[in-house]
């Protein structure tokens, strides 16, 4: 497979530089994957799934247009690049369109082969412990899977990059009833190079997520409003790293929307907040969506901004320096054991997960906290229903007051839990 | 779309699908066209259920011999399931549909004709709005074309056709920090079968910037439970969120609430809520399925039937196993995707209500018009951010509120409804979550109730 995923992008960039393309990026993907899926608490479906495509993007005389197929035929490639090379045509000339230059590499990352034992042995590991230690979880959806990409990145600057990469992952989704009571809906899971180093509820806070679960069957709405603390749990935090990145990233620069446009070199967050790349985390490319080799990035050191990560084309259009970037990354390990920190908060609530829409450009939010706890006098009590918190993403990141020295590790993402005081509770 | 064939019945159900999606998607921010994308992606699949367990198999190529393999794949991977012990086999609901669906929309339109839109609509912007820090214009259609044939003898050639346009403004609000508002519209068929030219779009983006202008001046909203309406755009995803999902009988297996529930006053008696298979009233909705990934004959749901909880969407697995008439709502996503239980066009019904009667008639509460998204889970516990909404004084509109969320039990808050506008509000955009994405429409009209907003 790897040899015709070669040969069709080599022949993909001859037919878009023959038929009048200035410049082209092409790239071809085969992926293949096993999944075993568990459906209402019992082994259901085995799906394997083979995939392969080619994406073509051209440039001419500034103009760009992309495309994508599924059909690696020379006859479905010949046309497709003499469609694109009309749509590009009447595209808007913009100087910023560019691809990548000069970019080699050669990856090969991870399990590349799905052993299918592993994969049931992992399933059934997930159903006995439901069985044996989590019986009021209603497992709804849970699944042991295996994936490959093999790619190769072609184009007409030079840039020529092939990975390899394959992963194993585990994800289990529930609710927990007891009689006509239920908890909200929670889910975890992740992606790791092997499955075989621990049992599967270990993996990606599985167990703990089940019993927490378990915990929120008889969940309690609030007397009245406050003023309290947070202590974000590794999912929760997730929404605030994803609103910043948001904020560094093309659209937001571009548009001159983004808080942070003028912010490299100073401090937006608090300085025990450092926030860095994990490119080479199980599953995540080591590539960049525009074509260019990522290397490791440390976005924000003890509270200060170092880069904004705009495309080649946000650079392009913004002056502001590239910064290749694949989806990986980690909140680093703070100094405060996870207990100390619950123990230290008066009023507030252990956060397992926000329910929100998008925050305002400005970063105001407001969300409902899911999967959550009250935290009262230091104690976790009772679990929450119909809870909502308002804030602002900017001023929380700086008003972060400690982080966990435990994290989770869920592939892509490494993650502490994050405490932040005055935040309205209703 | 030839590649499937015939398939004998036998001692286990199968199915096999040829499936092709192809996509459109253009973006221009500020002038600058940021997206210029077109895909095509295609593929065959099958799905095999023998001694209780589910094999499937997928592959991009649609010829004969790849098809054969897949078959055989999925036949292979439901016999490799046995290694979990003995499971009772299902008598699955055995009705079956052949026939082709067809759709003679307006011819598609080139990128010219598109890229001349967006460049007219931004500089129409410029020169009308100058205030405007930037405008961001979103042009997606999508067409998706299935050819199904199961061992029960259904045979059917599908396809659903959706387009949408996000318009949308940024302006700066009297703080110095940036406001947002989109205007969103969707249709079935392609970006063609929209009314796309400038002129017509004015009014709209006359409204919007009005909206934005008066979001600039926006106050926060007051935490607590509050006396609102919701405007239509608002209740179809509410009706799709809150209590469509806790209807989807798988979810129902998984322990929804909804599952004690049928037979039960859930709703004021002014709440009847159906997701409707392909047609309302006689019309074609926007996503029509008439058969679904299954092969089953879709028809109405009737979700709920003033007030009280009537039935649940199905496939034929989770409605042998929990012994309901399948709905036909099986649907898959992409070619590599198995059908799961989806909506197609939930609404909530008009009643008798006129929506400036019903702002009138309240003292002290909320006009909420514009949502950005929503989710809930099996508790019907929901939540929705609002990017548009006003207060209400003595019955009179007063100012903007800020970007807020709405949250609540959607049993409590459908049974607080008191009052129904008479007009109705359908679109089609943006995708509904659940393992796949899906497109899906929502309807419904304006709805008094009382919910839980975020707010200072």
């Amino acid at each position: 497979m790897e040899d015709f995923i070669d040969e069709r992008a080599r022949y993909g960039l001859q037919i878009m530089l023959s038929v009048g393309f200035d410049d082209a990026l092409v790239s071809t993907e085969a992926v293949t994957s096993d999944e075993l899926s568990i459906a209402h608490n019992e082994a259901s479906l085995l799906r394997s799934t083979e995939q392969h495509s080619i994406a073509l993007t051209g440039i001419v005389g500034g103009r760009k247009a992309s495309t994508e197929l599924t059909d690696l035929s020379d006859e479905n490639i010949r046309a497709a690049a003499s469609r694109l090379l009309q749509d590009a045509q009447s595209a808007p000339v913009d100087t910023a369109n560019a691809v990548s230059e000069a970019q080699s590499g050669r990856v090969e990352r991870g399990p590349l082969t799905s052993d299918a034992d592993m994969l049931a042995l992992k399933a059934q590991e997930l159903l006995d412990f439901r069985a044996n230690e989590a019986q009021q979880f209603q497992m709804e959806e849970a699944s042991a899977s295996h994936m490959r990409v093999l790619s190769k990145i072609l184009t007409s600057r030079g840039s020529d990059i092939n990975e390899n990469r394959g992963w194993y992952s585990l994800g289990v989704m529930g609710t927990a009833r007891d009689g006509e009571a239920s908890s909200s809906l929670n889910y975890t899971g992740g992606a790791a190079n092997a499955l075989d180093e621990a049992h599967a509820a270990d993996y990606f806070g599985i167990r703990t997520m089940m019993h927490e679960t378990i915990a929120q069957t008889h969940p309690k709405g609030l007397d009245e409003k406050f003023s309290g603390e947070v202590i974000l749990t590794p999912h929760a935090a997730c929404d605030f790293l994803y609103w910043l990145l948001g904020q560094l990233s093309d659209v937001q620069l571009i548009s001159g929307s983004s808080l942070y446009r003028d912010s490299v070199g100073a401090e937006i967050a608090a300085s025990i907040l450092s926030i860095r790349s994990h490119f080479d985390a199980p599953g995540v490319s080591a590539t960049s969506a525009d074509a260019f080799t990522v290397h490791p990035v440390h976005l924000l050191d003890k509270g200060v901004l170092n880069c904004l990560l705009p495309s080649q084309y946000g650079s392009l259009k913004t002056g502001i320096a590239h910064v290749p970037v694949s989806n990986g990354w980690e909140i680093d390990a703070g100094e405060t054991a996870l207990e100390d920190m619950v123990s230290g908060v008066e009023h507030g609530a252990l956060v397992g997960r926000l329910s929100m829409g998008a925050p305002a450009a400005n970063g105001d939010f407001s969300g409902v906290i899911k999967n959550s706890f009250l935290l009262r006098h230091g104690q976790q009590a009772n679990a929450l229903a119909e809870v909502m918190i308002t804030g602002n993403m900017a001023k929380m990141l700086k008003a972060i007051t400690a982080i966990s020295r435990e994290r989770l590790d869920t592939g892509s993402l490494v993650m502490p839990w994050i405490r932040i005081p005055g935040v309205v509770f209703s | 779309m030839s590649a499937v064939h015939d398939l004998k019945p036998q001692q286990f159900y199968a199915e096999t699908r040829q499936h092709e999606v192809h996509k459109m998607r253009m973006m221009m921010v500020d002038g600058n066209l940021t997206t210029n994308a077109r895909t095509t992606e295609s593929g065959v699949s099958a799905r095999a259920l023998r001694d209780g367990y589910w094999g499937f198999a997928a592959a991009p190529v649609a010829d004969a011999a790849t098809l054969q393999r897949v078959e055989n794949k999925a036949m292979s991977n439901a016999d490799a399931m046995s290694r979990f012990g003995k499971r009772n086999a299902l008598s699955l609901p055995s009705a079956t549909h052949i026939g082709e669906q067809v759709f003679e929309g307006r011819s598609p339109w080139t990128p010219k004709q598109c890229n001349e839109l967006l460049s007219e609509l931004h500089e129409w912007c410029k020169s009308t709005f100058p205030q405007l820090r930037s405008t961001r214009f979103i042009l997606h259609d999508e067409k998706h074309i299935k050819h199904l044939k199961n061992s029960l003898g259904s045979d059917v050639i599908s396809r659903i056709d959706r387009a949408a346009v996000y318009m949308m403004m940024i302006a700066e609000g009297d703080d110095g920090a940036p406001i947002e508002l989109m205007e969103i519209l969707s249709c079935r068929g392609s970006i063609a079968d929209l009314e796309l030219t400038v002129d017509a779009l004015k009014p709209k983006l006359h409204t919007l910037y009005d909206h934005l202008q008066a979001k600039r001046h926006a106050v926060p909203a007051r935490a607590g439970t509050q006396q609102v309406i919701i405007a239509p755009e608002l209740a179809g995803m509410l009706a799709h969120e809150a209590m469509g999902h806790p209807c989807e009988a798988d979810l129902v297996l998984g322990g929804s609430v909804a599952g004690d529930l049928v037979g039960k006053k859930i709703a004021s008696d002014k709440i009847t809520m159906i997701d409707y298979a392909h047609s309302q009233n006689g019309q074609s909705l926007m996503i029509p399925v008439i058969a679904d990934d299954e092969g089953t004959p879709s028809r109405d749901a009737v979700l709920i039937e003033n007030g009280v909880l009537r039935q649940f969407m199905g496939s034929r697995e989770t409605a042998a196993k929990l012994g309901i008439e399948n709905s036909g709502s099986a649907r898959a996503y992409a070619p590599a995707d198995e059908p799961l239980v989806r909506m197609r066009n939930t609404a909530i019904l008009p009643g008798s209500d006129k929506l400036n009667d019903m702002i009138a008639d309240i003292e002290d509460g909320y006009l909420l018009l514009k949502t950005g998204n929503g989710q809930a889970d099996s508790t019907t516990e929901f939540m929705f951010g609002i990017s548009l909404g006003y207060e209400i004084r003595n019955g009179q509109l007063g100012p903007a509120i800020r970007d807020t969320t709405v949250s609540g039990s959607a049993l409590k808050v459908l049974s607080a409804v008191d009052a129904v506008s008479d007009d109705m509000h359908w679109e089609c955009n943006g995708y509904c979550g659940k393992k796949q994405p899906m497109i899906v429409s929502l309807g419904g009209p304006a709805l008094r109730t009382r919910l839980h907003m975020g707010g200072e």
